[in-house]
């Protein structure tokens, strides 16, 4: 039986091309309800990980329990019960914001895609941009199309990968806004991002990862604690940097 | 209209058609190819008009001088025969854009990030391919059918002959065998962007195919026709009678083979051999009916479905390459 209590439960999760190892077995509990930062620097492994937990790739080693589906053994019942907003995505170009979100709603299976479609579009106050092609959007409109995709059919589990990437302060301000909203709702959030501002601000727990390893992992609440002052965050963030510098 | 969330194979390929119809690429290259092929059909079929209209004044004439008409020999018009340079378009032309449609659809997926936003889906991979490559088949039978409407058309009112019921059964017959051939190319043109780490080396790849099934191989095949080598032909040209044709023929059985060989590996050869001899544009075959000429030449749509099925079959077979999910420069 999977565990209920835990969104995300990895084990010695591993990917490797050829010698050289990616991310090195990492194992990693998320509760569900959670807002999770995980951070790193770019290229330490932060997308391979989001690739590998949405299925995307296949890994090397180890396993995964996510949102109760097994990696390996039920990755269709995982597909279902995830929802993903990869970094910069464009969707289709030529589509209109509803039929963009028409699409995504049918092949997760929905019925009532154009119910969900009109909630979701309401939910995120893009209605007025319904009839509209993506393809004249800007990026932060583009976003939050991209999010509705992401979480029309109810997931779970979100992944957002750099969600804030390329956002004005705005943009980045709304975006934090639907996380709460959502994490409200009940959904757990999977956020790679390397800004740590975003981080202090939106996460519950936090992890870092440097060159493929995990080197922390703990809830915002005992960083703060640890390192004792409002910059502690990016105390932990440099000090791990410098660790990793100096091995 | 089905509930389309229980059908994602339809989901996604209704998806490509909307697209296609929207896609300006789509429009101008069937615009092309549809003028390419008209350029023939146009002066086939004023020369055919003259020859009508020719036979159908000395008829009159005949009639008004209270002859019979059937004092003069009714000219045998071929309609279809014009098509030649339809057939030759397609082929070459037509092939091309096959090829650029298949890598546009990898390329794009891959550009908009849309693939992986498709694959976190609940749905089994091979069906998002079957998708794919379902798509492909219907975006070649609607250019091809606007294609061959207008050819038949025109063709249908300049050429005043007019076609019958039968030549459009035989359009019909050349049309799907036409699909088939380009959804081929098509599925070349995808699968090789989508598994190559930058799509636009999957286009050279599939280019390099092209040059070598679609314009490489029959042209060897025709040059290493003996009977090529003069204009007319060899045994016309030496006047050599068809039995003693035969004996010399049979003394170069091995070579014949290889000859023949070359020229069905090519994709292009079956089209061409199976249209001529349905549109009756190869002599042999012109006025024959047609379950004589599918008899004779139904291998022909064997090879090319074979082909197709063969191709469609190791794309669906062969995984998706994860770190093709995003477009490389």
């Amino acid at each position: 039986m999977p565990d209920q209590s835990l969104a995300l439960s990895v084990r010695g999760l591993t990917k490797r091309y050829g010698d050289t190892t990616v991310l090195h077995p990492l194992t990693l509990d998320i509760p569900d309800g959670e807002v999770f930062g995980f951070l790193g620097h770019n290229g330490a492994g932060k997308t391979t990980t989001i690739r590998l937990l949405t299925t995307l790739l296949p890994p090397s080693g180890g396993t995964a329990e996510v949102a109760g589906h097994d990696l390996r053994t039920d990755p269709l019942g995982l597909r279902g019960a995830i929802g993903y907003l990869p970094e910069n995505v464009r969707l289709y170009d030529r589509f209109t914001t509803r039929e963009n979100l028409m699409f995504f709603a049918r092949l997760s299976g929905l019925s009532d895609a154009a119910d969900r479609v009109g909630r979701t579009m309401a939910f995120l106050g893009i209605e007025p941009l319904a009839e509209r092609r993506v393809g004249t959007f800007s990026k932060g409109m583009r976003q939050r199309v991209g999010l509705a995709q992401a979480i029309l059919h109810d997931p779970s589990l979100l992944f957002l990968d750099e969600p804030t990437s390329g956002l004005d302060p705005m943009g980045v301000r709304l975006l934090r806004d639907i996380i709460e909203q959502l994490n409200a709702r009940g959904m757990t959030i999977f956020m790679n991002t390397h800004l740590l501002s975003e981080v202090s601000r939106t996460c519950s727990s936090i992890a870092v990862l440097a060159h493929g390893k995990l080197v922390f992992q703990g809830q915002m609440d005992a960083v703060t604690e640890r390192y004792g002052d409002d910059r502690a965050l990016e105390a932990l963030y440099l000090g791990v940097g410098e660790q990793e510098s100096a091995a | 209209m089905p509930d389309l969330a229980r059908f994602p194979i339809l989901t996604i390929a209704l998806r490509d058609a909307r697209e296609a119809l929207r896609d300006r690429f789509v429009l101008i290259a069937t615009l092309a190819l549809a003028a390419a092929a008209l350029v023939s059909v146009l002066s086939g079929a004023a020369a055919l008009h003259g020859d009508a209209t020719t036979y159908a004044a000395a008829r009159d004439q005949l009639l008004a001088l209270g002859r019979s008409a059937s004092d003069i020999a009714a000219p045998e018009l071929w309609p279809l025969k014009l098509l030649r340079g339809t057939i030759e378009q397609i082929e070459i032309m037509g092939a091309v854009i096959a090829l650029i449609a298949g890598y546009r659809a990898a390329a794009a997926e891959r550009g908009r990030q849309t693939l992986a936003l498709i694959l976190t889906r609940p749905v089994p991979r091979w069906k998002v391919l079957a998708a794919k490559l379902i798509g492909g088949v219907g975006l070649s039978a609607g250019a091809l059918a606007v294609v061959f409407a207008v050819s038949a058309t025109l063709l249908h009112l300049l050429s005043g002959v007019g076609l019958t019921l039968n030549d459009l059964g035989r359009l019909a017959l050349v049309w799907v065998m036409a699909t088939l051939y380009l959804s081929c190319l098509y599925t070349v043109g995808f699968a090789l962007s989508l598994w190559l780490r930058r799509p636009a080396a999957g286009l050279i790849y599939a280019f390099a195919f092209w040059l070598l099934l679609v314009l490489v191989a029959p042209q060897i095949g025709d040059t290493m026709d003996p009977d090529n080598q003069v204009s007319g032909g060899v045994f016309a040209a030496l006047s050599i009678p068809r039995v003693e044709q035969d004996r010399i023929k049979a003394g170069f059985a091995g070579y014949e083979f290889f000859r023949n060989g070359i020229e069905v590996a090519s994709i292009t050869k079956h089209l061409e051999r199976f249209s001529f001899a349905v549109l009756g544009i190869k002599d042999t075959y012109t006025g024959r009916p047609i379950s004589e000429i599918w008899a004779e030449r139904r291998g022909d749509v064997l090879f090319l479905f074979l082909f197709t099925l063969g191709l469609s079959a190791i794309v669906l077979l062969r995984p998706i390459d994860p770190d093709r999910l995003t477009q490389e420069i």
